[in-house]
Formats: structure tokens, sequence, C-alpha cells
């Protein structure tokens, strides 16, 4: 194990040096293939006056920095007013237990730290490790909400001094977590830091009105004004659907009608709208295998009903529950009796776990994951799947909201069981309810601001890197074709980003990815020509 | 000496006792008092046994939920007797920690075997080595046993997190003065007790008698000045662990039972429903551009997608 190289006492966390911790690269250990350290984009003299850069050189919201002394005590005066409220059940009945249990119950242990992947693949810098945080939170609530650290000051554990440095590197320390909480699930006590960093999210969203733009600006307010994070309306919406039907007559050989907007069917599948724009084999997929397997299920075209996604779930209760509902309302619309989601990782949890107690009364529609569903589809016997097509190693991708959150561990296992040959499916290292995140969770995978994708890449991504080489270390050789399965549209998304651009495993060693219903279309007897190709692009 | 001791043995031991009582139960009242919340689970969650979770299942929400009590217990009591998730994710912090809870847990075993030998003593059954019951000897013996390697075993654990804290940078970073407090407080309840043991009180018999008499409300004076130390460490942990974090004992059953095994489905018209109808009735005051001014939490959600579009 390396040792730490960047010590940061949190007491220090509001100096006023420029970068309080910079990435070393040199301290990054290397994945299998790399052979220089990796690089971080050096931002220009004048971004650096205008942002800031002062956490650990990488901007992942775009802070303009303050100018003058008010914009200064605005900053640090919105942060303590949004603490306070963070502990009032009116504000924040949603999460008050779990938070307050999990700021006065910390051991400070550091049982959690060498859980991160943060933590540990960015050469295990302090400031990343999950009790870092949270410490710095604890601290200013001494500070200046208890009466023992108003008093006692350093000796009560308060000594660190609110100013605009310490709102703004917390603002971006809580997005160098993916919200994975495998942190959580070692922690001894139960203490929960993943949930501290979305709780401050909330707190620099719902009160200070900062989140990355690519999750609020372009990613919830996109979604509820034009239906979709992707900025896909109603009617492309349709001319996509219309697409993929011609590109399934092209795959397998006839034309399937997709059902838009079918009043009264069984199932009304929400896909990631994401899938329609970067991935269309993920909804063709789903589509040959329902209409194969006789299902009486529908897509909506009504806005607000055909995206799936729910950034809110990352950083906002009150986004969250906006898009929750107007989502019911939409399956409402049609009549559905369930609303079956994609493969997409956090709006499977967010719609099925977190909404659970917020769709009270008629709202409550029953909302399920797609992976018991295809577990149903291959068990029933309706589709012959010849294992055989599926004749290539392949690793298999736990999305954590899925995963440890949700504990849906054994139907895509069973899958694969009958739609491969035996011998070519390997877990990875640490699969399971104990894997790690892909490196694209809690709005990585879509945050583009600065150089905040080269950290995302280098650091977030590397853990999943490197457990891709481990599962595929005997078949490294690029002659043989290797996929590698991530049934979730954001971790695919991490994928093509880290795993395929950044790190050239496509290039170098003939890995590629994609969901896991390309896998079953691939293997149905049925279809004519591979479903999956190494030559396309996916 | 004999006023202090009298002190501290007699009228702070019970405003100590009662004061540590009350304000567990306060703790508790507490948590539980507080609003339902959102689903925070993680899983693997032991009471849903080999089964696993129900979201594995098409239409779940029909599933009666399964309840593994043994699949429960086995997992509390292995993290709760043997610290398993430091065992296995933090050897080191183990190695202290483990000792420390066994020290609390045979110290607090020690004091029920205590209270009982106390008892018989008020009824007239001498507890000694030499007695004939075999019931009343293995007491005797449990008694020393149980405390004093609780107490060897509490001030082994106290002394390597103390170690950890100062001589490991990691551990040094996040240590405040608390830590440290909490730990000299450790050390002094621990060690103040294995020092009485072991130079004043062999068989427990002096502190055995002094419990006898604050069970008969005789106000017992303390003879040793080792006692009265103990009997102090005593007073000043029940005092003040309400006040410290190291009454996880109660958050942890909170952490565990409320929030991440809490796998509790949403039910037409029950309590739960209810409750979560009246919170959305909470007025909020957040203040950022995008929440509505004033509003309830139902206010923020009416109509959402058309009035974020007519904002934006
Ligand atoms: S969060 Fe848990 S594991 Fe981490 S330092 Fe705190 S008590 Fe220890
Ligand atoms: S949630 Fe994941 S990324 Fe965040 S601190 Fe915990 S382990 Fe690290």
């Amino acid at each position: 194990m390396k040792k730490t190289t960047r010590r940061v006492p949190i007491k220090d966390f509001g100096s006023a040096t420029d970068v309080l911790s910079p990435l070393e690269p040199g301290d990054i250990e290397l994945i299998h293939g790399e052979d220089k350290p990796p690089k971080f984009r050096e931002m220009k003299p004048e971004t650096k006056e205008k942002y800031d850069f002062s956490l650990d050189g990488i901007s992942a919201l775009n802070l303009p920095i303050p100018k003058t002394k008010e914009e200064e005590e605005a900053i640090v005066n919105g942060f303590l007013r949004g603490i306070e409220k963070l502990f009032q059940k009116e504000n924040n009945w949603t999460f008050l237990m779990p938070t307050t249990l999990s700021n006065e119950y910390c051991m400070q242990c550091n049982t959690c730290n060498e859980a991160c992947p943060i933590y540990t693949e960015s050469g295990r810098m302090d400031i990343y490790k999950p009790n870092y945080r949270p410490e710095v939170l604890r601290r200013i609530i001494k500070r200046y909400f208890s009466k023992s650290g108003k008093l006692l000051r350093k000796w009560a554990g308060a000594d660190l001094d609110l100013n605009w440095r310490v709102v703004y590197r917390l603002a971006e320390l809580v997005y160098r977590c993916s919200l994975c909480r495998r942190c959580a699930s070692v922690c001894p006590i139960g203490v929960d830091n993943a949930l501290i960093s979305r709780e401050l999210r909330k707190v620099f969203s719902q009160e200070m009105g900062i989140a990355p733009e690519n999750v609020h600006k372009s990613g919830t307010v996109q979604h509820m004004k034009t239906g979709s994070t992707t900025g896909m309306t109603s009617a492309s919406f349709k001319d996509n659907i219309e697409f993929i039907e011609d590109m399934i007559e092209e795959k397998i050989g006839r034309r399937i009608t997709i059902p838009v907007d079918k009043k009264d069917a069984d199932i009304l599948l929400l896909h990631n709208a994401g899938e329609y724009m970067a991935w269309p084999e993920n909804p063709a997929a789903f589509a040959i295998l329902f209409e194969a397997a006789g299902l009486s299920w529908t897509l909506s075209s009504e806005q607000m009903g055909y995206e799936g996604v729910n950034y809110g779930v990352w950083y906002d209760d009150v986004q969250f529950a906006r898009i929750a509902f107007a989502q019911i309302q939409a399956a409402k619309n049609l009549g559905v009796k369930k609303i079956v989601i994609g493969e997409c990782g956090h709006a499977t949890k967010g719609f099925i776990t977190i909404a659970d107690r917020v769709l009270v009364g008629d709202a409550a529609i029953p909302r399920e994951a797609c992976l018991p569903l295809l577990e149903q589809i291959v068990l029933s016997g309706k589709i012959k799947f010849d294992p055989m097509k599926n004749n290539f190693p392949v690793t298999l991708h736990d999305p954590c909201n899925m995963v440890r959150l949700m504990g849906i561990i054994s139907p895509q296992r069973n899958i694969l069981k009958h739609i491969m040959p035996e011998g070519q499916f390997r877990e990875m290292p640490d699969a399971g309810t104990n894997n790690y995140c892909c490196g694209g969770g809690s709005g990585f995978a879509i945050m583009n601001s600065q150089n905040f994708p080269d950290w995302r890449n280098n650091v977030a991504c590397r853990m999943k890197a490197r457990q891709v080489l481990e599962a595929f270390k005997d078949v490294l050789d690029p002659s043989i074709p290797k996929y590698y399965c991530a049934p979730c549209s954001n971790c695919k998304g991490a994928a093509r980003d880290s795993m395929m651009e950044h790190f050239g495993f496509r290039k170098k060693y003939n890995i590629i990815y994609g969901g896991l219903v390309e896998l079953m279309v691939n293997a149905m007897v049925d279809i004519p020509k591979p479903f999956i190709s190494w030559e396309e692009e996916f | 000496m004999s006023s202090v001791g009298w002190f501290i043995g007699g009228p702070l031991m019970y405003f100590a006792a009662a004061f540590f009582v009350f304000m567990t139960a306060a703790t508790f009242i507490k948590y539980a008092k507080l609003p339902r919340h959102l689903r925070w689970d993680l899983y693997p969650v032991p009471h849903q046994g080999p089964e696993g979770s129900k979201y594995q299942k098409v239409d779940f929400a029909g599933i009666k939920p399964h309840f593994s009590l043994f699949h429960e217990l086995k997992e509390m009591s292995q993290e709760m007797l043997f610290i398993k998730k430091a065992y296995i994710h933090n050897p080191k912090v183990w190695l202290g920690s483990f000792p420390l809870h066994a020290g609390i847990y045979l110290g607090a075993l020690w004091l029920v075997l205590l209270t009982v030998s106390a008892l018989c003593e008020l009824g007239g059954i001498a507890v000694s080595g030499g007695a004939s019951s075999l019931v009343v000897r293995f007491l005797h013996f449990g008694v020393i046993i149980t405390g004093a390697g609780g107490f060897a075993a509490g001030l082994f654990g106290s002394l390597v997190l103390l170690v950890l804290r100062i001589a490991d940078e990691d551990m040094r970073l996040f240590s405040d003065p608390v830590s440290f407090v909490n730990l000299a407080l450790m050390i002094f309840l621990f060690g103040s007790s294995l020092s009485a043991w072991i130079f004043a009180d062999s068989s427990f018999s002096l502190i055995r008698h002094h419990v006898a008499g604050l069970l008969s409300f005789s106000m017992p004076t303390v003879g040793s000045g080792l006692i009265v130390l103990q009997l102090t460490s005593y007073c000043a942990f029940l005092l003040y662990l309400p006040f410290s974090r190291m009454m996880h004992f109660v958050g942890k059953y909170f952490f565990y039972h409320h929030i991440l095994w809490d796998d509790e489905m949403m039910k037409r018209n029950s309590a739960m429903e209810n409750d979560i109808a009246t919170y959305l009735h909470y007025k909020m005051t957040w203040s950022a551009p995008h929440i509505r001014k004033d509003g309830t939490w139902v206010d923020q959600v009416a109509d959402s997608a058309s009035k974020e579009g007519e904002k934006k």
C-alpha cells in the first residue's frame, strides 16, 4: 500500500493556498498497458483567474471566484442557512434521520477509506477519504451551531473557520464522490458518508443554486422543459422510434412495429433516453425480445413519458420529486398496469426505491427493474437461445444502484448462464454487492465542465478499468473479441469515455461494451445475423 | 477521604446511574421521533435470507416480504460481538476495537453477576470460592473472571487505540481532542478497575459489599482509595457517555434497523402513507431560484413539468 502523500488537516481546509491538494499524476498507480502517468489538462491562466480550481485543480462546478467581500459573505451565509435547513424536518424530512445519525456517530476509525475507489485510485489523497467531507461538515456544525464548539473551539473539535474557500472546496469535494456507498457497506457503525455527500449536494442546490450544469440546467431543468435531458422532444422521440424500427429490420430481416402510446398495456417501458441517441441497439433489443415473448407493452411519447432518468436522485430532492411525479402521471394517462425501467441503474433505484415513500395514494403505480422480467422471458422458454452464438469472453458489471443499493444480483447472472456457453462468462473481482462503481455514477458520466472529464477518466474510472482487465487477464490478446456487459446507461457512458476512448481498451485488447439485452438478442436462434459486432461502433 | 468516598460511591453513583438511564432513553426517543425518511437500504439485507431482495422478482409488490430472523440475528451477533466489519476491512483497528468492546461486554456481565451476588449477600448467602452451593461458587468465580478479564481486555483495547491515534498518521489526521478524551476515559475506567482488583479487592468482595449497600439504600462508605477511584471512573463514564459519540450503541440500532435494513414498502392506507401525506404539506423554505417560494412539498411538485417549462 502506498503512503498518503497529500496531508491536509481539516483545519487547513480553508487556507488561502491556490490549490489545496493538487493531483499528483506520479502518485496514481498505473493500470496494465499504461506506460506513463495520467495527464490532467492544464487550464489557461484566464480561466483559473475566473473560476475556482482551489480544491484539487479540477472544476466540476464552474464556480466563479467571488470578487468582493459582499460576495464572499453571501457565499458563507447562504451555506450556513442551508446547513441549518438540512436539520429541519420541514425542509428535509426526507433524509433527516440518516443525516442526523451519520453526522453524529462517526468514530473516525478509517475503516471506510480503503473501500473507496476514488481515494485509493487517486494515490490516496486525504481529501478524497470518505470520512473527510463529513468531518469538514461536522467541524463547521460544531463551530457555528453547537454551544460547546462556540465556547471551547478547537478543544471541542471546532477548529475550522468558514470562508468562501471552505464552501467552494466542499461544493467541489462532494462532486468527487460517486455516491456508490461502498464505504457505507464496510462501516462497522453504519455511518453513510455517501449520504452526507448527497445531502451537501442538496444544500448547494436547494439553497445556493449550485449544481453541475449538466446535472441541473441541461439535466433536470431541460428534462422538465423538453421531456428529456437529451433535449429530445416528443416529435423527435417518434422519429427515433422509426429509425429504430428501420434498424431492427436491417438487423433481423423483418420489421417490428414498436408500440407507442398503446392504452391499457400491461407494461410501460421506460428507457434512459440517452439510449435512443447513443445506443439505439439497446431499445431495439428490448423491442425484439418483448415482441418475441408476446408481452403487452408500450412506450410513451408524452412529455415526461419517454425519459426514464431522474438526475434529482443525485443532488436535489425537489427536482427528484417533480420528475418522479410527472413520470407517474404519464404512466397514469396511458392506464398501464406497471412501469418497467430499462437498463439504467439510477433510474431504477430512484423510481423504485427512493420514490417508494413519496408516491402516495393512486400515484403508487407498481414499478420494476427490467432484469427480473428479462430473466422470466429466458426461463419461460418462449424464445429459443443458442448459447454458442455468444461464444466469446464476457464479464459483467454490477451497477451500484441496482446491485448494492437494491440487491438485484441473480437475474442477470441467471440470464447469462442460459445464453452463453460454459466457461466464457467470468466474474470480475469483487463482483456482486461488493462491486466498484463504473466511475460515471452520481452524474460523473454526463458532467463535462472544464477539466472534470480528465479527473473522471483518470481517477473515478480507473478501478473499473483495472477490474475489467483482471477479469479478462487470460484472454487479453486482441485476436480474441471480448464483451464488457454493463446493464446501465450511465455505466456504458463511462465505459465509452474512459475504457474505450481514454484507456483504449478496444484498440489494445478488442474489448467492446454494451448492455445485457444485446447479448440476449445475439443468442436468439431466430435472428439470422449476429446482433453484436466488433466491427461496428457501439 | 471517607466523606468524598461516601459521596462518590453513594449519592453521585445513584445520580449518575439514573442520569445515564434517563439520557439513553431520551436519546432513543429523540431518534425514534424523527420523521420517517425515504428508503436508503443497503444490500445484502440479512433478514431477506438467502432468497435475497424482492426486487429480483417480477411483480414483487404482491409478494409477501421474506423475513428470516435467524439470518438477521446471525449478522447482528457477528457484528456486535466480534466487530466483524472491522475485522475484515480494518484489522489494525480491530486489534484495539475488539478487545475494547469485549471489555465492555464482559464488564456489563460482571456488573450483572456482581449485582446477583450482592443480592445473595443481602439474602444471607455468603458468596465465596468455598461456598457449598455449586451455583454460588460459579457466581463467585464468574464475577472474578468477567471482571478481571473484562478490565484487562478493555484496558488493552483502549491502549491499542490510543497508540494508533497517536502513531498512525492516517488516524491522527481526524483525531480531535474529543477522541483522546474518550480514550482517556476508557483507560481510566478499565485501568482503575483493574488496579482496584489487583491491589485492593482480588475477590471483588469489597465492591460486592458496596453494591449490596447501594441496593439496600444504606449509603455505604468506601474504605479503599483505589475503589473510590474505580467508582469515580464509573460516575464519570455514566455522566459523560450521553454527550459523546460513544452512544453509538443507540445510533447503531437506528442505522441498521431503520435505515440500512429498512426495506418496508409503502402500502396503501397505512400509517406510513398517512404520515408521509402529512409531511408533504410541510412548508419548505429552501431558497434557490428553482424552488417555489413558500410552497409545501405538494406545491413544489404540482404541475412541475409544464411550470418548469414556462419558467425557463
Ligand atoms: S464512516 Fe464508519 S468506517 Fe468510516 S471512519 Fe466513520 S465510523 Fe469508521
Ligand atoms: S460513496 Fe463511493 S466514492 Fe463516495 S466516498 Fe463512499 S466509496 Fe468513495
